[in-house]
This record gives structure tokens, sequence and C-alpha cells, in this order.
């Protein structure tokens, strides 16, 4: 019992929910343009695409906390746009903006390089049949390319999430640690360790570990259709028909 | 419609896999584009296709350029080597989404979808199969599913990449002549790509012959095969037996045989070869030609084919002679017998082609 005595009430509860938004708040902006990225990527041939597969990877390499001392450059008070931004009262750093842009960044490869792969083992094909047959771009990317790369990217999105979940450094620097505003499970782990809680401590680790487990049956889950899923051919009906439509 | 194309070059970074083309393609026929991999052929697809832009020259449909019109645009069908059927998609899906994609005043109604999806499964004697995938179809019938899925648009130019390449030859073989008879009565303008001589002769009324970009020649099948321009035609549309000519006396030989005055090898050159056929190749008696030894013998059917090592010759390259099966059954030639070689006919070309 002593594990939820806290410091505040209110935190306990929002601390996971808090993490599960910004998961899914970022998930879904860190859907699209990775997605775009890979298919460009993938399927087109274009100048300065060697450039574009660097910048995919730039997170990779990069220091998450890099990244947030970027953030804070950028959008700070005294950064480039803090003053424009604060005339509009757009708060980003130290607010929950600040926190999804951050986990965008250090999740954007996730995506493209899972896709990526997927996307160029499928070929051109499939897309240029479709231009042939009188497709506009984006129907052959929602009819054709979308369905045919749907586990993969179901895939990126689930380690995407997990990363983000537990996304330290960058988070780190720009979430300025106000605890029921912006603060995350990872930093509010490191806040009661460093007051010497060690049982709320643990017992939030435990928390994240277990949303990681699951994470991991996720996983384990989708990769144990993907394969059975991809011939096809046990694929229902219904499901299909929801895709193409 | 007809096609035209007007000094077309595509340059891929360095390499030029097409230079200078022009070509002209009648409404209604069926031509095809013969080359070794890396001819250009399948570029040169892609750009009447639309699915490329040439760095220069003109592609006209009907006269009116459409180098730059979007693919869309253009009523071509394309059916690719690899079916590029739609995985997610029925059978009847598939031949449907050309319908299902047009804008909503030009889209026919899910009624007129369904009676023309059903005629041209009928078309392509797969209504059976409209409510399967592609993973449950044998390759055969999925490319008869991606020609189907092609004509739903009503398009006016197919173009067929490889279309048979990936099929057994049994299966190709019907293809092609189901083909033919589907062009003969739709009268479609028809482009297709092949690496087959064999299946460019027998399904096409103009062969193309590529390399390295350029059109080698251009002619009907019987021409191309019996009259070929180069070398390189001549060795891409069949077995040959390759031969050096020499010059003694002012006459030309190949090996003993005397085949014209050196004055009338115009060939530009004083290194000449001498391609033959195999079935080109006579064989009698030793004293009758160019003495020679059997060195093996393969029934094919048909056809019998002879390894012949001719005197004078390095052992490892005998000549290929091919004798029909009625010959073989009456004069049995056999392992190590000598008999004489004549020449039918020959083709001579400078050497360093």
């Amino acid at each position: 019992m002593r594990v939820w005595r806290a410091r505040d009430a209110d935190y306990r509860t929002q601390a996971p929910v808090k993490a599960a938004i910004r998961a899914r708040n970022s998930s879904r902006g860190t859907v699209r343009a990775p997605v775009a990225a890979a298919w460009a990527v993938a399927k087109f041939e274009f100048r300065g695409k060697s450039a574009l597969i660097t910048l995919i990877d730039l997170p990779f390499a990069v220091s998450p906390v890099i990244a947030g001392m970027i953030f804070i450059l950028v959008f700070g008070t005294h950064g480039w746009f803090g003053g424009s931004l604060k005339a509009h009262h757009i708060h980003v750093v130290f607010a929950i903006p600040g926190i999804v842009l951050a986990t965008i960044f250090v999740t954007f490869p996730f995506i493209a390089r899972e896709l990526i792969p997927v996307m160029q083992a499928q070929g051109k094909e499939d897309e240029e049949t479709a231009l042939s047959l009188g497709a506009t771009g984006w129907q052959t990317f929602w009819r054709v390319t979308l369905p045919n790369i749907r586990w993969g990217l179901l895939y990126g999105v689930l380690l995407c999430n997990a990363r983000a979940m537990g996304e330290f450094g960058a988070v780190s620097v720009v979430s300025g640690h106000i605890r029921g505003l912006t603060n995350t499970m990872p930093l509010h782990v490191e806040i009661l360790y460093n007051e010497y809680n060690y049982t709320a401590a643990f017992a939030v680790a435990s928390l994240l570990a277990l949303l990681a487990l699951l994470t991991l049956a996720g996983k384990s889950f989708l990769e144990w259709r993907q394969p059975e899923l991809r011939r096809a051919t046990h694929l229902p009906r219904d499901r299909t028909r929801r895709v193409n439509t | 419609m007809s096609i035209a194309l007007r000094g077309v070059t595509k340059q891929f970074g360095d390499y030029a896999a097409v230079e200078g083309i022009d070509l002209d393609v009648a409404t209604g026929a069926l031509m095809a584009l013969l080359g070794p991999s890396g001819s250009g052929k399948t570029t040169l697809l892609r750009i009447i296709g639309g699915l490329e832009t040439p760095d220069a020259g003109q592609v006209l449909f009907d006269g009116q350029d459409a180098t730059l019109w979007p693919i869309g645009d253009r009523k071509v069908g394309f059916v690719f080597q690899q079916y590029a059927l739609f995985r997610h998609m029925t059978v009847f899906e598939n031949v449907a989404f050309g319908l299902k994609v047009k804008r909503r005043r030009e889209r026919p109604s899910a009624k007129v979808i369904r009676t023309k999806v059903q005629d041209l499964l009928a078309l392509v004697q797969l209504e059976w199969a409209h409510d399967r995938y592609a993973a449950q179809l044998s390759g055969g019938q999925r490319q008869r599913v991606a020609l189907a899925r092609a004509m739903a648009v009503d398009p006016q130019v197919l173009l067929l990449d490889e279309p048979f390449g990936a099929l057994d030859s049994q299966v190709r073989h019907e293809l092609r002549r189901w083909l033919r008879r589907l062009h003969d009565e739709l009268h479609f303008t028809s482009i297709i790509v092949t690496h087959d001589q064999q299946e460019a002769i027998e399904v096409a009324d103009t062969v193309v012959v590529l390399n390295q970009g350029k059109i080698e020649q251009a002619g009907i099948p019987g021409e191309i095969y019996d009259l070929p321009k180069s070398a390189f035609v001549h060795r891409f549309l069949g077995q040959v037996n390759e031969l050096p000519v020499k010059l003694r006396d002012g006459r030309a030989y190949i090996g003993p045989i005397d085949i014209a005055a050196a004055a009338d090898m115009q060939t530009g050159s004083t290194k000449n070869i001498a391609l033959i056929r195999p079935h080109e190749v006579e064989i009698g008696d030793v004293a009758s030609g160019w003495p020679a030894t059997v060195v093996a013998v393969r029934v094919i059917g048909p056809i019998v084919r002879l390894d012949l090592c001719a005197d004078g010759q390095p052992i490892h390259e005998p000549l290929e002679a091919e004798i029909g099966r009625e010959r073989f059954e009456a004069e049995r030639f056999s392992l190590g017998q000598r008999v004489g070689m004549r020449f039918r006919r020959w083709q001579v070309y400078p050497a360093a082609a």
C-alpha cells in the first residue's frame, strides 16, 4: 500500500493517463510524416533522396538531449520563435506541444525504417498499374499501397509507441517537469528517485515495465499474424472490403 | 491509336538506356520489342506508357504530342511480368478497380460495373474465379486476370512487359496464341516486350530488335529471321554456327568450301565471319563436302541435332546441324561416323561485329 503514497493524490491517476495521451498524440503525428517519407524513398526516384534518408536517420544518431536543446533554442522564451509564440499565447516549451514535438522527433525513424524495406520489397508495379488504370495519387495510396503495408505500419506504430512512453532525454529538457501537467512517467521515476522515495520510484518504474511487456506482447502478436496475413489467402472477406472502400 | 516515337532518348545516370529511337506503330498492330536484357526495350515501353519521361524526343499518340501526358490520360493498359495483381482484393475487385476509381461523373453504376467485369472474366475464361485472391490462382490465371483488369478501362493501347516470362513453356505457348486471337478480335494497338525470339516471331506482326538502346532492325518476323542485317540480329534470333571466312588466292573460303570471289565480299572488312543456322547445314558422305566427325546425337522430338567436329576446326567448338527425324531414321548417323558437310545458306559479316 505504501506504493501509492506518492506526493499528490491527483498525480497518481494522471501520470499514466498523460503518458498514454502523449503516446497517442505523438503516434498520430508520427504516423503521417514517416509514412509519406517512406513512400517517397521506397517508390520514387528524385534528387535529394539520399539527403532525405540521412534526415530520417538523424534522430538515431543524435542524442535526444540535443534534440531537446534544439527545441528550446527554436521555441524557448529566448529562442528564434519564442517572441512571436508568446505574442500569440502559444506554449510549446514546458507544455504538452513541446513534449509531443520532442517525441515525434525521437520516434520518427521507427516507422519510416520499418516501412521502407516492406515497400521496397513490394516494388512499384502495383502502384504503376493503379495509375495506368486511371487512379489518382491519393486513390493509389489509400487503396493499393496502404492495404499492403498495414501490418508493417502497425508494427512501426507499436515500436514508436513503446519508444514514446519511455522517452527521457528530449522530453526531460522541454517538459519542465511540472507535476500533473508536463511530467511523464520516466521523468517522474527520476524525480521520485532523487527524492529518496524509492518505493514510489520503483512502483512507477514497474508500471512502465508492465506497459513495455504489454507492448512486447502486442509485437509478438503482430509478428505472429503478419506472415499469415501477407499471404492474403486466409483474409476474411469483410476485412478487405473495409480497407477497399 | 497509332504511336510514333521521334528521337526518344533516356539516360539513367551515365548509362544511356535508349538513344535516339524513331519508331512507328500503326493502329491495331501488334509489335514486339525484342532484345537482350539491358537493351532498353522495357524503358521504351515505359516511356510510351508514361511511366518514364524521355530526356529528349517526342512520343506521339495519333499525331498528337503525348510526351508529357500523365499516365492516367493515355488510355494505355499495362501488363507486367509479375502480374502485379492487388493482393488484398479478389479477382472481381481487381478487374473492377479501374472502373471504381473513375471520377463520380464518369463512374458507371455498380450494376454496369458488375456486368462489365463479368463479361471480361468470361473473355479470359475465369468467371468461376471472381471471388478468389491472386494467391489462389496459377501464374497463367493471374496473368489473364491482369489482362482483364487492363482491358476494363477500354485502353486503346495494350503494353505488355514480358507478360509470359514467368510462366512455364506450355502455358506460355497457350497464352501467346490466346493473346494473338484476342488482339485480332478486339483491334487495339499492342506492344509486347520480350527477350524470347520465338515469342516475338510467333505473336507479332512487326518485330523490332533492340541492342544497347538502339534499333538494330525492324521488320516482319520472317524477314528478320531470314535476312538479318547484322551479326547481332542473326545470333539473337536463333542458334548459329560461326566460322571464320578465309581469303586465299582471290577466293573466299569457309573451311575448304569455296563460297565466293574475294572481291564479292562487300563487308568492308578483311576479317569476316560466316553465320550458318543448324538447319542450313547439309550432311552427306565424306567425299561430298567438308569432312567431319559426328560427336553427339540428340533426338528432340521431330528434329535430331548432331554435333559435328569439322576437320581443321578446334575440337571443343563442334558445329550444330539439324536434320529431320525421318532422315535420321533412314540414315542412322552414329557417334564417330565420318560425314561430309555442305552449307545450304550462310551470311557473312565483318568479324568485329
